[in-house]
C-alpha cells in the first residue's frame, strides 16, 4: 500500500467507527431517553399509556398502603394533581409521607403509574432537584406543616 | 502564646522564601541538569540496546530487529541535529532576570501571604482539641455542665461498657432535653448493671419524653418490669396511670391517680401534677397523705406554673447557647404560646429563625408553627 | 495554634504555586538556567506547605477541635479514629484540600525524578502544574476554606454522614483522586511540550510512567467506588451509569487510550498530535468530573456543594485550563513534526483502532452524561417555566457503549500479538486459534446447558475466556522456541520484560471483569416478607429468617435481621442485614448483609421492619466478585509494567541487563 492509501485506510476506519457511534447515539436517544414530569404535567400533556417516564413530587399524606409481598401503593402529588403509583420492592430508607420522591416506570392504561424504581431524597436536608422544581412550579415549595401535638407537661416533669 | 504563633508564621514564610531564593543564589545552577542532546541520545541508545537484547534472545525476529535498529538510529541522528540547531538560540543566564525573580520571592511571597491570611485567618484563636478542653474542665472551680457531659461522653466512647457512666449521664441528658440519648443511656445502664426499679422507671420516662408524652409499648414494658420488682415504684405507677388515660380508660386512670395521691406529701410537685391530671379528667382533687385537699388547692397551681416556667427558662437558656436544635425551638415557641405569652413566643420564634439561618428545613418548620399558632412569622 | 499554622501554610502554598507557575516558565522561555532551577525547590516547598496544612487539618479532626467549623460539621468526638482521619476528606472542603495535596505530591514526585529530564521541559511541566495548583488553592481559600473557625466552640460535632462512614468509601476518594490528579501530569507534560514546541519519543517515555500510575489508581478507585455502591446503597447493583460514576469512567477511558497511544509514540514516533490531544482531554475530563461532582449540578449522593459560587468558580477553572490548553494545542499542533504513517495491519494499527474505539466510547458516555444537563439549560433558556427534563439511564449506555466495547475486546488479543510496523493477521489468527476455539466452545456449551436463559451471558463468558487465554497465548508465544524444553521455555517466560507480563495481566484482567459482568445475568432476585422461622428459596440456596433483633454499636443503634443461609440442608452461615440509626442523626441507613460463597455472593438488605416480620430483598449473585477482581488484576498489571526497568526513565541509566540471559 502507498502512503496515501494507508492514510486513507486509517481515516476511513475512523469515520466508520464515528459514524456507527453517532448512529447508535441517535438511535438510543430516540428509544431510551426518559422524560421527567410532575403530576400536573402528566395531566396537561396527556401522556400516552405505556410511555416510560419519571415522575416526581411529594408522597401524599395518608395515601401509603402496604399490600402483601411488599407491594405498596401511594400517590405522588404536586398539590394540584395526584398520580397513583404502584410499586413492588423495598422502599428507600428515606421514603416517607409528605416527603419528596422520584419514581421511574410506566403509566398504565388505568392511569396508575407502575414504578420499577423509587428514589427518595438522599439526606435530611436534601430534596431531589427535579422534585423541588416541579413543586416550585406549583408554588408549594414548603414542607408540610408540623403535626406534633402539644406535649402533656406532666410527662416531662 | 500569641507571640509564639507569629514566630511560627514568620518561620514558615522564611522557609518559603528561602526555597525560591536558594536556587537563584547558586552560581552554576544548571550543572546538574543534562543537556537535551544528552537525554535524547541516551534514550535512543537505550532503545537500541533493548532491540539488541530482544533480538539476541530471539524475542523478535532478525528482520524486524534490523528495521527497528535502523529506525532508532535514524531518529538518534535527527534528534542530535535538531538540538544543535536550537541549543544556542539566545538566552543564557542574566543577572537582571535573576534579581527580578529574587525580588519577587523576597517581597512577593510575604506581601501576598500575610494580608491574605490576615483577611481569612484568626491568628489569636488557639487550637482547642477536646482533650485539652476537658482537662481544663477537671478544675472543679470552672466545671460546667456541658464540659462534664463531654467528659463523660468521651469516657464512654472509650469504655462503652461502663454502666456507672451511663447511669450518671442519663439524668443529665434528661435535663438537657436530649430524651433519646437519655433513653439510650438508661437502656445501656440496664443492660450492663441489671434491672432495678429506679433504672427501669427512668428509662420508661425517657422513652415517654422522647415520644412527646405518649406512653409507648416499650415504655410500658419498662414500667411493668419495674412494678414487678417493686409494686410501690411511684413513677412507674404514675406513667401506668397515664397510659391508661391515653388509652381512654379514664376510670382506671382516676383510680390510680387517687391511689398515688393518697401517698404523696401535700404540696409536693407530684401531688400537684396528680391533681392537674385529675382535673383534666374532670375528677375532683384527691386527698393527699397528710393534709386536707382544700388547704393546698391554691398552692399546686402556682407551684406547677413556677415549675413549668423554670423548665421553659432553662430551655430558653440552653437554646441561647446552642441554637441548632430545631425541636428545642419548636418546643420553646409552643410553650410560650401555651403559657399565654404571645410576645415571648414571637420573640423566641424570631431568635430561632436567626439561630437556624443555615437550616432551611428547620426555619420552614418554625414558620409553619408560627402560622399555626397565629403569631406571625414570614 | 497548629490550626492557624496550617491555615497560613495553605496561604503560603498559594503564593509558592504562583511563583512556580511564573518563574520557571519565564526561565524556560528565556533559556535562563538560574530561573529554571527555581522549579524543583519551589515544587518541593509547595508540597511541604500543602502537606503541613493537610496535617494540621487532620490533627484538628483527630483531636476533635470543634473550634474548626469543618470539624464541627463533619466529625463527632465518638467517631472511631479511622473515621476521624477519613472524615477529613469525606466533605467538600477537606476533599478539595486532598485534591490539591495530591496535585502537589505529583509535582513533587516529578521534581524529585526530574533530574534526568531536559531542563526546559521540566520547568514548563512544573510551571503548568503550579498554575493548576494555584487555581485550586485560590478556590479553596476563597470559597471552601476548611480552616474557618467558630467561636464559641461547640462541645460536640454534627457527626459524619453515616452513609460515608464506611471503610470502602474511606479509601475510595484518595484512590480516585490519585487517578484524576495523576492525569494532571500528562496534561502538564503536554502543555509544557506545546509551549516548548518540541515533542518526540523521549517525551512519550517520560510521560508514560505517570500516566500508568494515574491509570492504576483510577482503575482501583473506580472498582472501589463500584463495590461501595454495591454493598452500601442496598440496591444490589454495581454500576448505575450515574453521572458521578460516568465522571470517573470518562477520564479512565481517555486515560486508557492515552496509555496505548504513548506506546505508539515511544516506539514509532507517531500519533504525536493525537497523544497531545488525549493528554489534555484525560485531565480535562478529570476536571469536568470534579466539576460535576463538586458543583452540585447533579442530583446525586455525591453533591456536597450547594453553594453556587463554588460551581461558578470551578467552571471558570475548567474554562481557563481546558480552553487554554486546547487553544494552545490548535495553535501549536501544526508545528509538530508529524511522524510516519503506518500499515493498518500492525501493532500500531491495532493500537490506533483501540484509541479510536476508546475515544468514541468515551464520547458516547460524555454525550449521555451531559445531554440532559445541556437540554435542560437550553430549553430552560428558551422557555424558563418549562425546561425539558430527561434522564439518560442504563438503556442508553447499554445501547451505545456496549456495541463499541465488544469489538474492542475482540481486538485486544490481536493487538498485543501483532508485530510492530507490519503484522501478519493470518499468522496471529493461527496463534490465537486455541483461545478463539476455547472461547467459542465455552460459549456454545454454556448456551446449550442454559437453554432458555439469557443469551448474551454465555457470549460474554466466552469472550472473557478468549481474552484470558489470548493473554496467556501471548506470553507462551514469546517464551516458545522451536525444540526447546519446558524448563528453558519457563525460564524464557520469566525472563520476559515485566512490561510484557504487565500487558498480558492487564488484558487478562479485562477478561476476568467481562466474565463477572456477563454472569450477573444469571443472578436471582427475590423480594419477600418473612416472619421469624420462615424460609425462602434463592437459586440453590435456602434463606431462613431466624430473628429480628435490636443491637447497639459504638455510635449507632440498629435493628438486625438474622438470616441463615443453607444449601441442601447444610448451614453455610448467617447474614445480618440491618437498619442503622447513627447517634445524632434521625435518618436510618440500610446495611446490606453479604456472604461470599466461592466467587459469588448472597446479598440481603432489609426494607420495612414490622413487628415480628421483615421485608427482605435477597439476591444470589454468581461470580460477582470477578468484576472487581478483574479490575484489581488490571491495576496489578499496570503496576508490574511500572516496575519494568524500561519505565524508569531511560536516560543515562546503565543498560547492562540484570535480567538473567536464558541459556541457549
Amino acid at each position: 500500500m502507498t502512503r496515501k492509501q494507508r492514510r486513507l485506510t486509517v481515516i476511513g476506519a475512523a469515520l466508520a467507527v464515528i459514524g456507527v457511534a453517532a448512529g447508535l447515539v441517535l438511535f438510543a436517544m430516540r428509544d431510551t431517553i426518559v422524560f421527567f414530569y410532575g403530576p400536573s404535567e402528566i395531566a396537561a400533556k396527556g401522556v400516552q399509556p405505556g410511555t416510560r417516564l419519571r415522575i416526581g413530587g411529594l408522597v401524599k399524606e395518608g395515601t401509603l398502603q402496604r399490600g402483601p409481598d411488599q407491594t405498596v401503593r401511594f400517590e405522588v402529588t404536586d398539590t394540584a394533581k395526584d398520580v397513583p403509583v404502584r410499586y413492588r420492592g423495598l422502599l428507600p430508607d428515606l421514603f416517607r409521607e409528605g416527603q419528596g420522591v422520584v419514581a421511574e416506570g410506566v403509566l398504565e392504561a388505568d392511569g396508575v403509574f407502575k414504578a420499577d424504581s423509587v428514589l427518595a431524597k438522599h439526606d435530611e436536608k436534601y430534596m431531589p432537584r427535579e422534585v423541588a422544581d416541579a413543586l416550585k412550579k406549583q408554588g408549594v415549595w414548603q414542607h408540610a406543616p408540623e403535626k406534633t401535638g402539644a406535649t402533656p407537661a406532666s410527662a416531662q416533669k | 502564646m500569641a507571640m509564639f504563633v507569629w514566630i511560627v508564621l514568620a518561620l514558615l514564610t522564611g522557609a518559603a522564601v528561602f526555597a525560591v531564593l536558594l536556587p537563584l543564589s547558586r552560581q552554576a545552577p544548571a550543572a546538574s541538569a543534562p543537556g537535551e542532546t544528552a537525554t535524547d541520545a541516551a534514550f535512543y541508545r537505550t532503545q537500541l540496546a533493548e532491540i539488541e537484547r530482544d533480538a539476541e534472545r530471539g524475542l523478535i525476529d532478525p528482520a524486524d530487529a534490523e528495521t527497528a535498529r535502523v529506525e532508532a538510529a535514524r531518529r538518534l541522528l535527527g534528534a542530535a541535529r535538531r538540538d544543535k540547531a536550537t541549543e544556542h538560540a539566545g538566552g543564557g543566564a542574566s543577572l537582571r532576570r535573576r534579581r527580578v525573580a529574587a525580588l519577587l520571592a523576597l517581597v512577593g511571597i510575604p506581601l501576598l501571604s500575610l494580608p491574605l491570611y490576615l483577611r481569612l485567618g484568626q491568628p489569636d484563636m488557639p487550637s482547642m482539641p477536646l482533650s485539652a478542653r476537658v482537662d481544663r474542665a477537671r478544675d472543679p472551680g470552672q466545671i460546667d455542665l456541658q464540659e462534664a457531659m463531654a467528659r463523660i461522653e468521651a469516657h464512654l466512647a472509650q469504655k462503652p461498657d461502663d454502666g456507672q457512666g451511663h447511669e450518671v449521664i442519663a439524668p443529665v441528658y434528661m435535663n438537657a432535653g436530649r430524651y433519646d440519648d437519655a433513653a439510650r443511656a438508661w437502656s445501656n445502664a440496664i443492660r450492663i448493671l441489671g434491672e432495678t426499679p429506679r433504672r427501669l422507671e427512668n428509662y420508661g420516662e425517657a422513652l415517654v419524653a422522647s415520644n412527646n408524652g405518649i406512653v409507648s409499648a416499650d415504655a410500658r414494658q419498662a414500667f411493668d418490669s419495674a412494678l414487678k420488682i417493686d409494686p410501690a415504684t411511684v413513677k412507674a405507677r404514675f406513667y401506668r396511670a397515664l397510659a391508661s388515660e391515653q388509652e381512654g380508660d379514664a376510670q382506671a386512670a382516676i383510680a390510680a391517680y387517687r391511689a398515688l395521691a393518697s401517698q404523696a406529701p401535700a404540696g409536693s410537685a407530684l401531688a400537684a401534677t396528680l391533681n392537674a391530671r385529675l382535673a383534666s379528667l374532670g375528677a375532683p382533687p384527691a386527698d393527699t397523705a397528710d393534709s386536707p385537699a382544700g388547704a393546698i388547692a391554691a398552692m399546686p397551681e402556682g407551684e406547677r406554673m413556677a415549675a413549668i416556667r423554670g423548665m421553659v427558662e432553662n430551655l430558653s437558656a440552653r437554646l441561647a447557647q446552642d441554637g441548632s436544635d430545631v425541636e428545642g425551638w419548636i418546643r420553646l415557641v409552643r410553650s410560650y404560646a401555651v403559657l399565654g405569652e404571645p410576645d415571648k413566643a414571637r420573640d423566641a420564634l424570631a431568635r430561632g429563625r436567626a439561630a437556624l439561618s443555615g437550616d432551611e428545613a428547620g426555619r420552614g418548620r418554625l414558620d409553619s408553627l408560627g402560622r399555626e399558632l397565629n403569631i406571625g412569622g414570614s | 495554634m497548629i490550626v492557624e499554622a496550617g491555615h497560613y501554610a495553605l496561604v503560603l502554598a498559594f503564593a509558592l504555586s504562583l511563583v512556580l507557575a511564573v518563574v520557571p516558565m519565564w526561565g524556560a522561555a528565556a533559556r535562563d538556567p538560574a530561573l529554571m532551577a527555581v522549579a524543583r525547590p519551589a515544587a518541593f516547598a509547595m508540597l511541604v506547605m500543602v502537606a503541613l496544612s493537610y496535617g494540621a487539618l487532620t490533627w484538628a479532626y483527630v483531636g476533635s477541635d470543634f473550634s474548626v467549623m469543618n470539624v464541627v460539621q463533619n466529625s463527632h468526638s465518638m467517631k472511631p479514629l479511622a473515621y476521624k482521619i477519613s472524615g477529613v476528606w469525606a466533605n467538600h472542603e477537606g476533599s478539595m484540600l486532598l485534591w490539591v495535596l495530591i496535585l502537589a505530591l505529583f509535582a513533587g514526585l516529578v521534581a524529585a525524578r526530574g533530574g534526568r529530564m531536559p531542563a526546559r521541559l521540566l520547568s514548563n511541566v512544573l510551571a503548568v502544574q503550579g498554575a493548576v495548583a494555584a487555581a485550586f488553592l485560590l478556590f479553596i481559600l476563597t470559597t471552601s476554606n476548611p480552616f474557618a473557625r467558630v467561636a464559641p466552640a461547640p462541645f460536640e460535632g454534627d457527626g459524619l454522614n453515616p452513609i460515608l462512614q464506611d471503610p470502602g468509601l474511606a479509601i475510595h476518594p484518595p484512590l480516585l483522586y490519585l487517578g484524576y490528579v495523576g492525569f494532571s501530569i500528562a496534561f502538564s507534560f503536554a502543555v509544557g511540550a506545546l509551549i516548548e514546541g518540541r515533542i518526540d519519543a523521549v517525551w512519550a517515555r517520560f510521560v508514560r510512567p505517570w500516566t500508568l500510575t494515574a491509570w492504576c489508581f483510577l482503575t482501583l478507585g473506580i472498582a472501589m467506588g463500584s463495590y461501595w455502591a454495591y454493598y452500601e446503597l442496598g440496591w444490589g447493583g454495581w454500576w448505575f451509569w450515574d453521572p458521578v460514576e460516568n465522571a470517573s469512567l470518562m477520564p479512565w477511558l481517555a486515560g486508557t487510550a492515552l496509555l496505548h497511544s504513548t506506546v505508539v509514540m515511544e516506539k514509532r514516533d507517531a500519533l504525536k498530535v493525537w497523544t497531545m490531544l488525549l493528554s489534555i482531554l484525560a485531565f480535562s475530563l478529570s476536571l469536568i468530573g470534579t466539576f460535576l461532582v463538586r458543583s452540585g449540578v447533579l442530583t446525586s449522593v455525591h453533591s456536597f456543594a450547594s453553594d453556587p459560587a463554588r460551581g461558578v468558580f470551578i467552571l471558570a477553572i475548567l474554562v481557563v485550563f481546558i480552553g487554554g490548553a486546547l487553544t494552545l494545542f490548535a495553535w501549536r499542533a501544526p508545528v509538530l513534526r508529524q511522524g510516519g504513517v503506518f500499515a493498518p495491519v500492525s501493532r500500531e494499527g491495532a493500537l490506533v483502532l483501540n484509541n479510536l474505539l476508546l475515544a468514541t466510547a468515551c464520547a458516547t458516555v460524555f454525550v449521555g452524561t451531559l445531554y440532559p444537563l445541556a437540554l435542560e439549560a437550553v430549553t430552560g433558556w428558551w422557555s424558563p417555566d418549562n425546561p425539558s427534563k430527561i434522564s439518560v439511564g442504563a438503556p442508553f449506555f447499554n445501547a451505545t457503549f456496549l456495541p463499541l466495547a465488544f469489538p474492542l475486546m475482540l481486538a485486544i488479543p490481536f493487538g498485543q500479538s501483532l508485530a510492530w510496523k507490519r503484522g501478519d493477521l493470518l499468522g496471529v489468527a493461527q496463534r490465537l486459534a486455541f483461545a478463539i476455539a476455547v472461547g467459542v466452545v465455552v460459549a456454545i456449551v454454556i448456551l446449550a446447558l442454559t437453554v432458555g436463559g439469557p443469551v448474551l451471558a454465555p457470549v460474554g463468558v466466552g469472550l472473557g475466556v478468549y481474552l484470558i487465554l489470548g493473554s496467556a497465548t501471548e506470553i507462551a508465544t514469546r517464551a516458545w522456541r522451536r525444540g526447546a524444553g519446558l524448563g528453558v521455555m519457563l525460564r524464557r517466560a520469566a525472563g520476559l520484560p515485566r512490561s510484557a507480563w504487565g500487558t498480558a495481566l492487564s488484558h487478562a484482567g479485562v477478561g476476568v471483569t467481562v466474565i463477572g459482568i456477563a454472569a450477573t445475568a444469571w443472578g436471582v432476585e427475590s423480594i419477600v416478607t418473612l416472619q421469624p422461622g420462615q424460609s425462602t428459596r434463592l437459586g440453590d440456596y435456602t434463606v431462613t429468617l431466624e430473628a429480628v433483633t435490636p443491637r447497639n454499636g459504638p455510635d449507632y443503634r440498629e435493628t438486625v435481621a438474622r438470616l441463615r443461609v443453607t444449601r441442601d440442608g447444610q448451614s453455610l452461615g448467617v447474614l445480618e442485614p440491618g437498619k442503622r440509626v447513627m447517634v445524632g442523626r434521625s435518618m436510618p441507613t440500610s446495611e446490606a448483609g453479604l456472604m461470599t460463597l466461592g466467587l459469588g455472593q448472597v446479598y440481603a438488605s432489609v426494607g420495612e421492619i414490622e413487628p415480628n416480620a421483615a421485608g427482605l430483598r435477597l439476591y444470589w449473585k454468581p461470580m460477582v466478585l470477578l468484576i472487581w477482581l478483574g479490575a484489581v488484576v488490571m491495576a496489578l498489571g499496570g503496576g508490574l509494567s511500572l516496575l519494568d526497568r524500561r519505565a524508569r526513565i531511560g536516560a543515562p541509566a546503565p543498560a547492562r541487563a540484570a535480567v538473567p540471559a536464558p541459556a541457549e
